[in-house]
C-alpha cells in the first residue's frame, strides 16, 4: 500500500503544485460567492433557488475537475517520459494505476470539500440551518461519484487518446445525469430494433444520475432511507472496483 | 563469475512490424563494464527496455539477475538512468529521491541518509532544495544518476550516461563508474560514444541493425593498435550491412 499512496501523493502534489486545480476552484468560488448577497427578489423560495443554483454549480465544476485531472495522470507520464525510470523501480503496473486513480480521487475530494464548505456557509447564512442530514448524505454520495468518475477517467485514459477520452467521459456523465433517470422510458418507448443496444448501455454503464441527491437538499426533503443510501455507496465501490481492475489490466498490456 | 544477464535469441518486433532486435544472444558477467555500442537506431534502447521489463521480447528468453524483469522483485535490484533526464519538474531532489525511494520500499531513515550520500557523491549537495525545473541538463543527469543508486542496485543500467555532461562532470561520472565495478556493481553501459567505452569498458557489444555484430573484450576490439576503435567499429558496422 505504501507505493499506491506514494504515487497517489505524487498526483495530488502536482495537481497543487501546477496550480490546474485552482483555476476551476478560483472560477467555481467566483460563481457561488455572490450567490450569499442575493436576496432573489425578496421571497422566501431565494434559498431554494440558491441552492439550486449553487449546487449546479458545484456538480458542474466536480465533474470538469474528475475527468480532466485523471485523464492526464497516465498520459502524461507517458507524454513526458518519467513512466521510464517509474516503470523501472520495483513497482506493479497495477500499483501505478492504482495509485494515479486514488491521487485524482483525493484531488477531486479537496475540490469538493471547498466546494460544498462554501456551499454550507452561503445556504447556512440565508437558512439558518447549516448542515442537514439529507446534505450530508448528498456530499457523501458525490464523493463516492467523484471516486468512479476518476476511476473511469483513468480507465479510459489508457485505451483512448487524451482529448477522446475527456470527450467521452464528460459525455457519458453529464448524459446519464441529464437523462440516466429517462432511460427506462426510452427503453419502452423505442422501436424493437433500438432496443437491445439501449439496455445495453442501461445495465454496462454507471447510473450516474443514483449519486445525485439535489432535489433533495434543494426542497429539504427526508434523507433517503439507510438502505438504500448504503446499496448505492456499494454499487459506486463496485464500479470503481471494476475500471481500478481494467485499468491495470489495460497498463500491464502497454508496451513502452 | 554468476551471469548478471543472459539472453538467447532474444528478438523484439514492434507492432508496426520493424524488427527492433533480431537474435540476440549474450551474456554480462557480474562485477564487469559493458558497453553497448552501435549507431543511432541501432536497437541499444530497445535492448534497454528488455532488460528493465518495459517490453516483452516477441521470441526469446532473457534473465536478469536469475530472475524475468517484469516481476518487480528482479527490478528492486536494478538501477536505470534513462537517456533523456526527464523527471518531475514541480519536484526538489530531495522529494525526488524521497518518490522514488518509497517505491523501492526503502525507510525514511535509509532515504535521507542515501540522499546526503548521492548529493555529496554528485555535487548536488548544495541543491536539495532547488525545483527540477531550474537544473541545466548536466545537473538533471547527475539527479539521474542519483535515482538510479538510491536503492543501491546490484546492475545499473545506463543508457547514454554521458549525454549533457561537460568535461568535468564526464571525469566525475567516469570515477563514479569505477567506484562502483570496485563495490562489485554490474554496469551495462549503451554509448555511441567510443571513447567512453574505450576508457571504461571491460567488454563491449557492437550492435547495428537489430542485430549483434560482434562482442568480446575491449582490447581486442582495439587491437594492437595498428587501428583506433573508431576504424574498427566503422569496419563492423559495414560489414555488418
Amino acid at each position: 500500500m505504501g507505493k499506491i499512496f506514494a504515487i497517489a501523493k505524487l498526483s495530488v502534489l502536482e495537481l497543487f503544485r501546477k496550480k490546474d486545480v485552482y483555476v476551476a476552484i478560483v472560477l467555481a468560488l467566483v460563481a457561488i460567492v455572490p450567490l450569499a448577497v442575493v436576496n432573489a427578489f425578496g421571497i422566501e423560495g431565494a434559498v431554494r433557488y440558491i441552492r439550486e443554483v449553487a449546487l449546479l454549480l458545484v456538480w458542474g465544476f466536480s465533474v470538469i475537475i474528475c475527468v480532466t485531472t485523471s485523464a492526464r495522470q497516465i498520459p502524461n507520464e507517458t507524454q513526458r517520459k518519467t513512466i521510464l525510470p517509474l516503470l523501472a523501480k520495483p513497482v506493479s503496473r497495477a500499483q501505478i494505476a492504482l495509485g494515479k486513480t486514488l491521487g485524482s480521487i483525493i484531488a477531486s475530494w479537496g475540490a469538493l470539500a471547498m466546494f460544498y464548505g462554501c456551499y454550507i456557509v452561503i445556504a447556512g447564512l440565508k437558512s439558518g440551518i447549516w448542515i442537514e442530514p439529507v446534505l450530508l448524505q448528498s456530499v457523501i454520495l458525490h464523493a463516492c461519484f467523484a471516486a468512479l468518475a476518476c476511476s473511469m477517467t483513468v480507465c479510459g485514459s489508457l485505451a483512448l487518446t487524451p482529448s477522446a477520452n475527456i470527450t467521452a467521459c464528460l459525455l457519458i456523465i453529464a448524459g446519464g445525469l441529464l437523462f440516466g433517470d429517462h432511460l427506462p422510458d426510452l427503453i419502452n418507448k423505442a422501436p424493437g430494433l433500438f432496443r437491445p443496444p439501449l439496455i445495453g448501455l442501461e445495465y454496462v454503464l454507471p447510473r450516474f444520475e443514483l449519486f445525485d441527491l439535489r432535489a433533495r437538499v434543494i426542497h429539504s426533503h427526508a434523507p433517503v432511507p439507510a438502505g438504500v443510501f448504503l446499496f448505492i455507496l456499494l454499487y459506486g465501490a463496485a464500479y470503481s472496483a471494476v475500471f481500478m481492475g481494467l485499468a491495470a489490466g489495460l497498463f500491464k498490456r502497454k508496451q513502452y | 563469475m554468476t551471469q548478471a544477464v543472459v539472453c538467447h535469441h532474444l528478438s523484439f518486433t514492434y507492432p508496426n512490424g520493424h524488427q527492433g532486435l533480431h537474435d540476440l544472444s549474450l551474456s554480462i558477467e557480474q562485477g564487469e563494464i559493458f558497453g553497448f555500442l552501435g549507431p543511432n537506431g541501432a536497437g541499444k534502447t530497445t535492448t534497454i527496455k528488455l532488460l528493465l521489463g518495459l517490453m516483452k521480447p516477441t521470441a526469446g528468453d532473457l534473465l536478469v539477475l536469475g530472475g524475468k524483469p517484469a516481476e518487480p522483485k528482479t527490478r528492486a535490484a536494478i538501477g536505470y538512468l534513462p537517456e533523456v533526464a526527464n523527471y518531475y519538474d514541480f519536484l526538489t531532489i530531495g522529494e525526488l529521491l524521497s518518490f522514488y525511494g518509497a517505491l523501492c520500499g526503502m525507510s525514511r531513515q535509509k532515504i535521507n541518509d542515501r540522499t546526503m550520500e548521492l548529493a555529496q557523491l554528485t555535487g548536488l549537495e548544495t541543491r536539495l532544495k532547488t525545483p527540477l525545473r531550474q537544473f541545466s541538463k548536466g545537473m538533471l543527469q547527475r539527479a539521474g544518476l542519483c535515482q538510479a543508486l538510491l536503492h543501491d542496485p546490484a546492475l545499473l543500467i545506463l543508457d547514454e550516461p554521458m549525454t549533457g555532461l561537460d568535461p568535468i562532470a564526464r571525469s566525475q561520472m567516469r570515477g563514479i563508474l569505477e567506484n562502483l565495478r570496485k563495490d562489485g556493481k554490474t554496469i551495462f553501459f549503451s554509448s555511441h560514444e567510443l571513447s567512453e567505452a574505450e576508457i571504461m569498458c571491460d567488454r563491449v557489444g557492437v550492435l547495428c541493425d537489430g542485430g549483434l555484430r560482434w562482442h568480446g573484450p575491449t582490447r581486442d576490439m582495439a587491437g594492437d593498435g595498428s587501428e583506433n576503435l573508431e576504424r574498427k567499429f566503422l569496419k563492423i558496422i559495414s560489414e555488418g550491412k
